[in-house]
């Protein structure tokens, strides 16, 4: 596997694994769900409209979650999303597929300093 | 408040989404934006840098656009890069897939070796096989429109032959009633002069007697000088001489100024009026050509074979209606003997070799497919060995179809590897082939490599890529990533994957005992062939041809005594034993009569009547041929006068079809059809014991020897000799020098050779069979041996689990071995059933061994079940041999 491909796969893998883990307890909107990406990190990770809602989109066209919208007196209305139980199975594929990359590397990198 | 929707609307405008769509799109984002706003509001920013900051979440458009242009298209495809068109995407991870699949591949030098050089085995026997049955059977005639080229003939199924040739008025029939052709032309290809060459000596050279338009006909014309005539081609007409290509080359070294020329033809002068291009290669292997010269109302032979070119549209079976038509309105034919028979033009060549190089062709893809489980068994045990790494990949979001592209391109590059390994493997294999092949075979045979060719080795490689590089796709489509990564974790196998492998090993050995049981029977075939007994003794004898110009020896009497002399001369020959002359040696060809035995069996006008081998011999032909005698006396001096009784010898089969008894010395037999003063009887002197005439494998028909008085012919010598045959050749040579100055000697060989001759065929096919068996079976202890082993490895903690819980070492090998030999008992039966179905197909080839012959398929089985036992063995007894806590711990 090449570099380029690693991180191409990566990147989109890890930002899907964040968006579904976020929506495993409850249901929430774009913007909640870029707040809690941006602080549950410290703010290392963040992501702009422009790369969030498109992957929203295409997780929502695969069928992993469902939009609705939510209108409340003086309030834009806003879109939640949900996770739908295709969402959740592959949530824990990813999930495992994440552990074992992580060990993976954490063997490797440990390795030199054993 | 700015307005959000406006600057999103901005750069989704040109997405061509539906207006509900893009508004539900502008109303979220917006909305997003508009919190966003709020948050660095109230984080005490300025409303203007607020609202910048809020609307740099939108980067540019056209990254939002793309983006979002992406998450439209079909779920498989990876989002493009930025900027890049669809088409260029695909390129270049085409160019991308090509460089990982090589890197990988590098990296396992020993797996790749293995897969390229396995397929290579299996492309080399193919495309050799393929391009020996392309020169025969595929790559069209070297003859302009040369699918409109048939051949032509008669059959007579009454006198038990397929092909009699044509009769001079019956073609001059056809030729002249025809609706179906554009043209037709026949030859004598039986005849032959002595070449008197421009330096002195002399050359046997093959003539075809030709009719006039045969050049037209093959659609050639004369590379030097004119083409035949009609005043050339009729009777008595000035003699004149085509030469062929090889033959000016060989003797008149390619002189452009031959035309004109006069040569000697066994001492008649032939000016000579061209040259042949090198296509004309129809009649085959003929040095010349001379105008037959017919007398059309002579009935007399048949003897000739035709060309003819239909007129297009014109198929064979129209062709051979019209032919038929003519030829039963003609009075002579109305006994309905022999009737006109069209084939293509090449049949007449290479029919024989029709079944086998198919069931060679079928043997090699046997070979092929056995490869091609064997590659996929490694490619599964080797996907297993990736299994971690298809799982991150799918895990962090590499698409299903993203990683079979991967994996279909690394099979492909292997299939190129050994594709082009296999190639050049097969043009030495195909040179060592062509090298055994008899001189005598058509000159159109060519075995260059051509489009046809590539395109067939193409195609075997690339189908060899899609059935190898299937079984690790659908592995890998087939994968659920999370039991998978359980599983990879655990490092043992799982069950689908297991059998499926099992299936491939069942599979090769079903495959192999199919191809070993077909070779068991054909070898079978052959020992009994080889250890049938020829009728004479081969060992020891050289024969020769020689035809005394008729210009010389005019009269018979004089060609006996210059015979006669030779005899003696030869049998003064120190390491002679004996020497004799026949018309016609075993093995070398036929001459058909019909005869009628003085009390013997009659036939019927419509009963089918066998033709009579006849061969004019001389006295001690019998002895120096090791002919055994049945009971009677071979011929003597007394018998060898032109003006002696008319006596013949016959053979058994002969003397027990007449009469049903060999006790027939004494008894007298004719030729059929009676003379003007009734039949001509000869007595029959003497029967000998049947012999091979036609060959090993070949059906003996009744055969009438001669002598002299009863009819002459142009003899072929045998001499019998003490040491090898070869040694006196040029003693030989020497006195028939002296004897005779321009008389060549030609089909010079010893009776062994002619014998190793006519087994060519048998042999080489008994022997490729043979070794495409062995590689088969290879190919197959191979596969077990890996797949057995693999498993052991990949079962290495169960089995420890197992021995520190108490198992014997010998529990372990027994059940290792136990569970191996089951998948090869299973290929055994498969194969066992398989082959009773194919082995019919091998009928034809088996020379009376029986397509259920126990002891092959025996011999077979006890050889798959002990490559198998040792195959499985092996690993086996690794198993036993493991450590119960070295492998636990190596988890």
């Amino acid at each position: 596997m090449s570099n380029q491909s690693i991180d191409r796969d990566l990147k989109k893998g890890s930002a899907e694994l964040l968006i579904l883990s976020l929506l495993e307890s409850r249901q929430r909107h774009g913007y909640e769900i870029s707040k809690l990406i941006e602080s549950r990190s410290d703010g290392a990770v963040r992501f702009r409209v422009a790369s969030l809602y498109p992957l929203l989109y295409r997780l929502e066209d695969r069928g992993y979650l469902q939009g609705r919208w939510v209108e409340k007196a003086g309030e834009r209305r806003k879109r939640y999303y949900r996770l739908t139980p295709a969402g959740r199975k592959v949530l824990a594929e990813r999930r495992s597929g994440w552990a074992a990359f992580v060990e993976a590397i954490r063997r490797i990198t440990s390795a030199e300093h054993a | 408040m700015p307005d959000w929707t406006q600057p999103v609307l901005d750069r989704i405008r040109n997405l061509g989404l539906s207006p509900a769509r893009e508004a539900d799109i502008a109303d979220e984002l917006a909305s997003h934006l508009e919190e966003r706003y709020r948050e660095l509001l109230a984080r005490g920013l300025p409303a203007a840098e607020a609202e910048r900051a809020a609307l740099e979440e939108l980067e540019s458009g056209d990254a939002l656009a793309s983006r979002l242009r992406a998450t439209r298209q079909p779920l498989a495809r990876e989002p493009m890069p930025l900027g890049s068109t669809r088409k260029g995407n695909l390129m270049e991870s085409f160019w991308h897939d090509l460089k990982v699949a090589i890197r990988m591949l590098a990296q396992r030098p020993a797996f790749s070796l293995a897969v390229a050089g396995m397929l290579a085995i299996g492309v080399a026997g193919n495309a050799a096989i393929f391009s020996v049955f392309n020169a025969m059977f595929l790559r069209p005639l070297p003859f302009p429109g040369a699918d409109r080229l048939v051949d032509l003939d008669e059959t007579a199924p009454k006198w038990n032959l397929t092909r009699v040739g044509i009769s001079n008025p019956d073609y001059d029939a056809w030729q002249k009633g025809n609706k179906t052709f554009e043209s037709m032309a026949f030859a004598d290809t039986g005849g032959g002069a002595n070449l008197a060459t421009p330096d002195g000596g002399s050359e046997r050279i093959k003539l075809a007697a030709v009719t006039k338009d045969m050049l037209h006909v093959l659609g050639l014309k004369p590379l030097i000088g004119r083409d035949i005539q009609a005043e050339d081609d009729r009777p008595k007409a000035p003699a004149v001489l085509l030469l062929g290509y090889d033959l000016w080359q060989r003797q008149f070294h390619g002189d452009r100024n031959v035309a004109g020329l006069i040569v000697k033809l066994s001492g008649r002068p032939h000016t000579v009026i061209g040259v042949l291009p090198r296509e004309a290669v129809l009649p085959p292997n003929v040095d010349a050509w001379v105008p037959l010269a017919a007398d059309v109302t002579d009935g007399g032979s048949y003897h000739l074979g035709g060309t003819g070119r239909l007129k297009p549209g014109v198929t064979i079976g129209q062709a051979k209606a019209d032919l038929t038509r003519i030829h039963f309105s003609r009075q002579e034919n109305a006994g309905r003997i022999t009737s006109p028979v069209v084939f293509p033009a090449r049949d007449r060549y290479v029919s024989d070799f029709k079944i086998v190089t198919r069931i060679l062709l079928g043997a090699v893809a046997v070979v092929l497919l056995i490869a091609c489980v064997n590659i996929a068994g490694l490619m599964l045990v080797r996907g297993e060995g990736r299994s971690r790494e298809i799982a991150i990949r799918t895990a962090i979001g590499a698409s299903r179809g993203r990683i079979a592209r991967q994996l279909i391109t690394e099979g492909f590059v292997l299939a190129a590897a050994g594709g082009i390994c296999g190639v050049a493997l097969g043009k030495v294999f195909l040179t060592g082939l062509a090298s055994l092949m008899p001189d005598d075979l058509p000159k159109w045979i060519r075995f260059d490599f051509d489009g046809r060719f590539a395109l067939f080795c193409i195609a075997i490689t690339a189908l060899a890529g899609v059935l190898f590089s299937l079984a690790p796709v659908l592995q890998a489509s087939a994968l659920d990533t999370r039991g998978w990564l359980q599983e990879a974790a655990r490092n043992t196998f799982g069950k689908g994957r297991r059998a499926m492998l099992g299936t491939l090993v069942t599979g090769e050995v079903a495959l192999s005992l199919v191809l070993l049981s077909g070779c068991g029977l054909i070898l079978q075939a052959f020992q009994k062939v080889m250890h049938e007994n020829p009728g004479f003794r081969p060992d020891h004898v050289l024969t020769f041809s020689l035809r005394p110009s008729p210009v010389k020896y005019p009269k018979p009497e004089q060609r006996l005594s210059f015979y006669q002399s030779l005899l003696d001369r030869l049998r003064a020959l120190p390491g002679v034993r004996d020497a004799s002359a026949a018309t016609i040696v075993p093995l070398d060809g036929h001459s058909g009569w019909f005869y009628r035995a003085e009390g013997g069996r009659q036939f019927g006008a419509n009963e089918q009547t066998p033709v009579v081998l006849q061969v004019t011999v001389l006295p001690g032909y019998l002895k120096t041929m090791g002919i055994r005698l049945a009971s009677g006396r071979d011929f003597d001096e007394r018998d060898n006068r032109l003006d002696a009784p008319k006596v013949v010898m016959i053979n058994e089969t002969f003397a027990r079809f007449y009469w049903g008894t060999t006790d027939v010395v004494g008894k007298r037999v004719a030729w059929a059809g009676n003379g003007p003063t009734g039949p001509d009887w000869f007595q029959v002197i003497g029967v000998f014991k049947d012999m091979r005439h036609y060959g090993l494998d070949e059906a003996i028909r009744p055969e009438v020897f001669a002598s002299i008085a009863v009819t002459g012919g142009a003899f072929t010598f045998a001499v019998r000799t003490d040491t090898d045959p070869h040694t006196i050749v040029s003693a030989t040579r020497q006195e028939i020098q002296r004897l005779d100055p321009n008389l060549p000697m030609f089909n010079v060989r010893t009776m062994t050779e002619r014998l190793d001759r006519s087994l060519w065929t048998r042999r080489a096919y008994s022997w490729l069979f043979a070794a495409f068996a062995a590689v088969a079976i290879l190919l197959a202890a191979a596969g077990i041996y890996g797949v057995i082993s693999f498993g052991v490895s990949q079962r290495t903690r169960e089995i420890g689990i197992r021995m520190a819980l108490g198992a014997r070492p010998g529990q372990v090998l027994s059940r290792v071995l136990w569970q191996g030999m089951l998948l090869v008992a299973a290929g055994v039966a498969i194969g066992l059933t398989v082959s009773q179905l194919t082995a019919r197909l091998l009928t034809t080839l088996l020379f009376g061994v029986s397509t259920r012959d126990l002891a092959t398929y025996a011999g077979v089985i006890l050889g798959v079940a002990l490559v198998g036992l040792v195959a499985n063995f092996v690993p086996a007894r690794r198993a036993a041999r493991i450590h119960p806590v070295e492998a636990l711990r190596s988890e």
